[in-house]
């Protein structure tokens, strides 16, 4: 184990030398992310306070939501690089992750290790400003089970889209290219999580909830955590069930990856 | 004296897929697909034992590839067994890669934005190699292979031969007992080459690593391997010693001669005129049919000469014609497995 993180750190520190070699255009980047992006929420909040709310909630509390999701969604996209199947997908057709497979090393700790994209800081410090000014707008009451459930939650979202990662990167082992479809539910599941579900039209809150079950990431919780009713038939308990359902998914999305790469047969010559 | 690597009845199919044409085609893929069933490799057996060094050799697409894909594990076979240093590949992998080595000509194990050096400290800390090792095979290796000019530059700036050499010290540094060489000269000019061979003669005689080399070239099987195995269409057509394969089918040697005046048509018995160009005349003749002396008897007796020069034919002709006219094909040969 110590030997394992002391590789991963080796690993990841090679990652960032090589994309700081131009430190100039490496900052450039990340804030003309950040700028982009913000202004995706800027519009979005003009817009909304012509209106005031939506579906019932605050344009504080869609923040606090949307901050939330995008900072997770980019903390994740940032640990979870190497499961990325724009990344991963070419390296199984290139050959590079038969190298890694004749390395005496686990690998999926090798796959984590085999990059980290700095950029994402740009996604990651725009999600964390959106956030601190919900936090700053929305009227809630701090309890005690409160503050303990947001690090919490913010966690199981991490662990959540690692898990759509790890999923979308095992799939490539079958079809060495990258599924469209499965967009709809990394991006399309961190985008839907950044609005009050209620909102969505119903067959989208249901594949939310029964295939991707981002709703329990997001919706559910933020109604505790925010003191908002639930405005979907849902039993009481189901805004505490998102560390159960990340590690679950979690779990599975790793058990899946580990069939993947006993099943993986090298391609090509 | 146990085998190192011991293959039995060894089977790779693969599915080739033929699509269905058009736009329906495109839809009906995607539930009922016709495949061909190939043979990239078919039952093929062999072992090899501590300390060898041996040739790999066959055409493009015979199954060299996919058979090293199997001993190291990363191809799991249709059927068959292969035991490798005790270990089955593609189930223990991550114990079995420990003691091997692996270099595929075509792909880098190297870190591609790092300095040739901080790739090997890496690779240091991965095989969990002892420092004083460590230092003691970079020192020896360095030079051999002549890598101290590059030492620092990134790979991703190296010349392919340098990439290659780089490649061949990582791939040994932990100190395998057995390794891998998936066509480790191709592309490369001939002193590259030859710094290569001398690496891997090398690494097989003073530290005893035992060798498996597939190539395309005929000429580092030559100089290097005393046992050779051909393998075509997924079966092994000859697996012995490479002089004893030059022998039975390079048969063919050429014959140089200078006459001293011009003749119409100099004839030799048993002999062909492959080229001539006034004075100067080849003939090509078989082993077999004609000793050398013999023709050069003939020679004297008929015609004047100025010189003359007998040669093999070379190599890579030779292996070619194994190749392209099939020739193993028609011969029956005892595969054993012993070494000699």
């Amino acid at each position: 184990m110590r030997r394992n993180l002391s590789l991963l750190r080796k690993f990841l520190r090679i990652q960032i030398r090589s994309q700081l070699q131009y430190p100039a255009s490496f900052v450039m980047e990340v804030i003309s992310n950040a700028i982009i992006l913000g202004f995706f929420f800027i519009a979005f909040a003009l817009t909304m306070t012509q209106f005031g709310e939506i579906g019932g909630w605050s344009v504080g509390e869609v923040a606090f939501l949307w901050g939330m999701a995008e900072f997770s969604f980019g903390v994740m996209d940032m640990i979870f690089s190497g499961f990325d199947y724009d990344v991963f997908g070419p390296m199984v057709i290139k050959g590079t992750f038969d190298q890694l497979l004749l390395r005496p090393v686990n690998i999926t700790l090798q796959v984590l290790g085999s990059r980290l994209v700095l950029r994402r800081l740009g996604k990651i410090s725009e999600g964390l400003i959106i956030f601190i000014i919900g936090l700053s707008q929305v009227d809630v009451q701090w309890t005690f089970g409160r503050v303990i459930y947001l690090p919490i939650l913010v966690i199981s979202q991490i662990l959540f889209f690692g898990s759509l990662f790890i999923i979308g990167a095992t799939t490539t082992f079958w079809t060495k290219e990258r599924l469209e479809i499965l967009n709809v539910f990394t991006y399309g599941g961190s985008e839907i999580m950044s609005y009050p579900m209620h909102i969505f039209p119903r067959a989208i809150r249901l594949l939310f909830t029964f295939v991707v079950p981002a709703i329990f990431l997001s919706y559910f919780p933020m109604t505790y955590i925010l003191d908002k009713t639930v405005q979907l038939n849902a039993p009481s308990f189901v805004p505490f069930l998102a560390p159960i359902i990340a590690l679950s998914l979690f779990w599975l999305s790793l058990k899946f990856w580990h069939y993947g790469i006993r099943n993986y047969q090298s391609s090509g010559s | 004296m146990e085998p190192i690597i011991k293959v039995n009845e060894l089977k790779k199919d693969y599915k080739v897929y033929k699509d269905h044409k058009g736009y329906l085609g495109a839809l009906r893929n995607l539930f009922d697909r016709e495949y061909a069933l190939v043979h990239a490799v078919d039952e093929i057996n062999f072992s090899i034992y501590p300390g060898e060094l041996v040739g790999y050799i066959g055409p493009n697409g015979a199954g060299k590839s996919t058979t090293i894909k199997m001993l190291t594990g990363l191809l799991v076979p249709t059927s068959g067994q292969v035991v490798v240093d005790g270990f089955i590949p593609w189930k223990d992998r991550q114990s079995y890669v420990k003691d091997i080595g692996v270099v595929f000509g075509q792909r880098t194990t190297l870190w591609w934005d790092l300095p040739v050096r901080d790739s090997f400290d890496l690779l240091k800390d991965i095989y969990e190699i002892p420092p004083k090792k460590f230092q003691q095979n970079l020192g020896l290796f360095r030079e051999i292979l002549d890598l101290d000019h590059f030492m620092d530059t990134p790979v991703r700036a190296l010349s392919l031969g340098q990439r290659m050499r780089a490649d061949l010290c990582a791939a040994l540094l932990h100190e395998p007992k057995l390794v891998f060489l998936d066509e480790p000269t191709i592309g490369l000019d001939v002193v590259a080459k030859q710094r290569i061979r001398d690496f891997i003669k090398f690494s097989n005689t003073e530290l005893g690593t035992t060798v498996l080399l597939t190539t395309h070239d005929s000429s580092d099987v030559a100089r290097l391997c005393r046992r050779v195995m051909v393998i075509d269409h997924g079966k092994i057509l000859y697996d012995g010693g490479f002089d004893e394969l030059i022998k039975s089918f390079g048969g063919n040697r050429i014959l140089f001669v200078e006459f001293a005046e011009f003749y119409q048509n100099p004839v030799l018995e048993n002999a062909t005129i492959a080229q001539r160009d006034g004075l100067n005349v080849t003939y090509t003749f078989k082993r077999a049919d004609v000793s050398a002396s013999n023709l050069i008897h003939q020679l004297s007796e008929k015609y004047r000469i100025r010189d003359l020069e007998v040669r093999d034919q070379p190599i890579e002709d030779t292996i070619r014609e194994i190749y392209e006219d099939q020739l193993l094909y028609n011969q029956t040969y005892e595969q054993e497995n012993t070494p000699s």
